[in-house]
């Protein structure tokens, strides 16, 4: 009885051992989809949810997934549109993605408007929320144009923010102004470089089809 | 010896005489001509090019001097110096030989004895090897006897099912043969002729015509006779009809007998082989006799072809395996589903193991050959309700994996979908309009055929799961091959390698012992003229002969050291002929 239980007690403490070493690792990752519904962009939501369910369909199951909005004033929980994790097993998996493309399609038809774009705002939301959860890999993916505009009352221009281990995604960058393409590339060297000095690392986006290979297949 | 100064007095000369003496003219003592310089030095216009004696590079100062060695200027005192290097190494002669005996001797000495020791272990590691090769061919002879002798009791035992209608029909037939023999004995042909004739007398005294007489006479006899044949006519029919089984049930018997005489043949061969083998002195022999090689490869053949089943069944099982371990999580980098799919694997071919042990065709668990019949049947039916269960198990996840990707895929498709479809919906056509009854009726058509391509995809799956879980149990026989021929090749190979390890370090000695030998010549050859000179003066003292004695036991001594290990491996010093005699005479008494 003594040796079955000494027996067991080594089991468990090489069990232990091993997830404590390091051999049991997670595979699963977080991902925050931050959709832009200021004036420039809300007419590319719909699009932009549609690209987001083609990444959906690629998670894999025990991802998580949250996706909120860039508004006004976008450091808030009132800007979380829903937040998930897919479950274990592929067919449960599988149906709570549709679920997630139900839920997305919703909030496409009924987006409002929002007065004014703090980025940097749903930025800092975002990575605070990641950085909850367990999952070593972590993507904010933002669909957004980049144009910041601060209002009176929520001025997020000046804040500090920390996206260390965070990989920030731009997809469907829409360019506001045809006409000036210096001006869109300088954009995205600024938000590159803002990212960058957060810790975070930078990618963007050009095609749909990019976009769940880049987070999916990593 | 007048050969020794004579040679003494021409290396002085050259060592005393500059090298350029020997090429040119006092005049141009230190230069020499480059090319085709030597022509034009004759016209006058000599391009001339000083070189270091030694290296052979141009040295300035060889233009302004005589030229130097290593910084001695030739001459005198260069041969100055290389005499008393020379009075040096005859002085320092003793102790420069004990070094060099230090270094190539003992060195030698010491690679000779590795290589003796490699040697005696590589052989002893043959002998063992062989032996261990004709015990195991041994024992595979008395497991062939065994089962030989198993097979015989068997068939001992039905013997007598076998021969009891044989030997009651053989009986039935002896006993009708022996009626019908007795009948046709008792016949008495002449008797009832007789017999006939004495009854037709009456008839032929009343009647008194010949002819009337002849014709009651053929008569009577004629009725006698048949009379007489009518209870011959069974046994008749009774030899023709025994004769034919009789030859029937020879044959069977000679069958019997042939089938007999087989499996004692054969018993009798492996006994004959077997008892070679156990008799038998030379090992190795044995050993070479049987094959090792050709079951193994055989076996490797065998395994790969059961491994690749493996990786097979391994991608049927590693997906549905998430439904029931789900996933997420890695174990020392493989995923979970993969590791719990490698898991089952695993488990399924010891299960096959076991029950190839317990079945009696593999003997690669100790623990089976010790257990009762009774309990390895048990462990064999165990065996069989998991490896059955495994086969379901597997089944139901072939199921589940087509499930899987039917789902993955309709989830892929429903974002392509909702991708591709305008943002704004379009006006959509009346239901009962024919054009929109045309795409929904090819729509309905490409479904049923995807998913009747998708259930004969699911079978084939179902059959594979099925299968495979016993093909891997079948893989357990060529493994006791495997593992057991490795053994002995690795063994064989480790013995070879040992022995090619002797054979390097009792070359390396040789080598060693040659080259101390060249170099202690080499040494005496530069210090003959002192020595030469010792000799003479301790000669004159009347102790020539001592010294003499000295170096030769000296000699004796490095000879006897340089050819101490005894060694058959042919690089040794020859033996002496008083060596030889004595061996042979050993030989003789032997």
């Amino acid at each position: 009885m003594m040796r079955r239980l000494l027996l067991g007690a080594l089991t468990a403490t090489a069990l232990a051992g091993l997830a404590a070493c390091g051999l049991i690792t997670s595979t699963s990752r977080s991902v925050f989809v931050v959709f832009d519904v200021s004036g420039t962009y809300v007419k590319a939501v719909p699009d932009a949810t549609k690209y987001a369910n083609l990444m959906i369909a690629e998670l894999q199951p025990g991802d998580w997934l949250g996706v909120s909005q860039i508004s006004a004033c976008s450091f808030s929980e009132k800007e979380i549109i829903l937040q998930r994790q897919l479950p274990e097993t592929p067919s449960l998996a599988s149906a709570a993605k549709r679920e997630l493309f139900t839920q997305l399609g919703a909030y496409a038809a009924q987006v409002k408007s929002a007065k004014y774009t703090d980025i940097k705002g749903a930025l800092a939301q975002a990575a605070f929320e990641l950085r909850q959860r367990p999952e070593a890999q972590r993507y904010i993916v933002l669909f957004s144009d980049m144009v910041e505009d601060h209002g009176k009352t929520c001025d997020t221009s000046n804040i500090k923010l920390d996206l260390k281990g965070i990989n920030v995604i731009a997809a469907n960058v829409i360019k506001s102004n045809p006409a000036d393409p210096d001006k869109y590339f300088a954009l995205l060297e600024k938000w590159e470089q803002a990212v960058k000095d957060a810790g975070g690392t930078w990618s963007l986006v050009a095609s749909p089809d990019q976009l769940p290979k880049l987070v999916a297949s990593r | 010896m007048p050969v020794i100064p004579a040679i003494s007095a021409i290396c002085f000369s050259i060592v005393i005489s500059p090298p350029h003496s020997r090429l040119y003219p006092p005049g141009e003592s230190g230069r020499v001509v480059i090319g085709g310089a030597r022509a034009r030095a004759a016209e006058g216009h000599a391009v001339e090019e000083t070189v270091q004696a030694a290296t052979g590079s141009p040295s300035p100062d060889a233009a302004i001097d005589g030229g130097n060695f290593f910084g001695i200027p030739y001459g005198w005192p260069l041969a100055a110096v290389i005499v008393g290097v020379i009075l040096f190494m005859w002085m320092a002669r003793h102790p420069v030989r004990q070094v060099l005996w230090q270094i190539f001797f003992i060195t030698g000495r010491v690679f000779g004895r590795w290589g003796l020791w490699l040697k005696e272990h590589g052989q002893a590691a043959r002998v063992t090897c062989a032996d261990k090769i004709a015990s195991h061919r041994a024992d595979e002879l008395q497991d062939r006897m065994l089962m030989l002798e198993d097979r015989i009791g068997h068939r001992a035992e039905k013997l007598p099912k076998e021969t009891t209608p044989i030997i009651a029909r053989l009986d039935k037939s002896t006993h009708t043969l022996a009626t019908t023999a007795n009948d046709l004995a008792d016949i008495n042909l002449e008797d009832t002729a007789e017999r006939a004739f004495r009854a037709a007398m009456p008839s032929i005294e009343q009647g008194r015509g010949l002819s009337k007489m002849e014709k009651t006479i053929a008569q009577n006899t004629a009725r006698a006779m048949n009379e007489r044949l009518v209870p011959v006519r069974p046994a008749l029919t009774a030899l023709k009809t025994e004769g034919p089984r009789l030859r029937d049930v020879a044959q069977k018997l000679g069958k019997i007998d042939q089938r007999f005489n087989q499996g004692v043949e054969q018993v009798n061969k492996a006994f004959t082989e077997f008892e070679a083998i156990v008799k038998s002195e030379d090992r190795v022999k044995v050993a070479s006799q049987a094959s090792i090689l050709v079951p193994w490869l055989i076996a490797i053949l065998v395994t790969g072809i059961a491994l690749s089943g493996v990786f097979l069944n391994f991608f049927l099982i590693e997906r549905p395996m998430s439904e029931i371990v789900g996933e997420g999580a890695r174990i020392a980098g493989i995923g979970l589903p993969t590791f719990a799919a490698m898991i089952v694997i695993f488990l399924e071919f010891v299960t096959g193991v076991i029950l190839m042990d317990s079945a009696g065709f593999t003997r690669l668990i100790p623990a089976f050959h010790s257990m009762s019949d009774g309990g390895r049947k048990i462990m064999f039916w165990v065996a069989f309700t998991f490896l059955a269960a495994f086969s379901v198990l597997e089944a139901t996840l072939s199921i589940v994996r087509e499930q899987i990707i039917e789902q993955q895929q309709e989830t892929r498709d429903l974002a392509n979908r909702a991708l591709v479809s305008p943002t704004l919906a379009a006006p959509q056509p009346a239901a009962a309009s024919p054009e929109a009854a045309a795409p929904a009726e090819s729509a309905t058509r490409a479904d049923e055929t995807r998913k009747a391509g998708l259930q004969l995809a699911t079978i084939a799956q179902l059959i594979l799961a099925v299968l495979i879980p016993w093909l891997l149990a079948a893989a357990a026989l060529p493994l006791e091959t495997i593992i057991r021929n490795s053994v002995f090749m690795v063994s064989i190979a480790s013995s070879y390698f040992l022995l090619a390890l002797a054979f390097i370090c009792k070359t390396i000695a040789v080598a060693l012992k040659g080259a101390g030998l060249f170099v202690l010549s080499v040494y005496d050859l530069i210090i003959f003229v002192p020595l030469g000179i010792q000799r003479m003066v301790t000669g004159k003292r009347g102790s020539r002969r001592s010294e003499d004695r000295r170096e030769r036991k000296e000699r004796r001594k490095e000879e006897e050291a340089s050819s101490d290990d005894d060694d058959p491996m042919t690089l040794n010093q020859p033996i002496s002929k008083r060596e030889r005699r004595e061996r042979e005479k050993e030989l003789k008494r032997a």
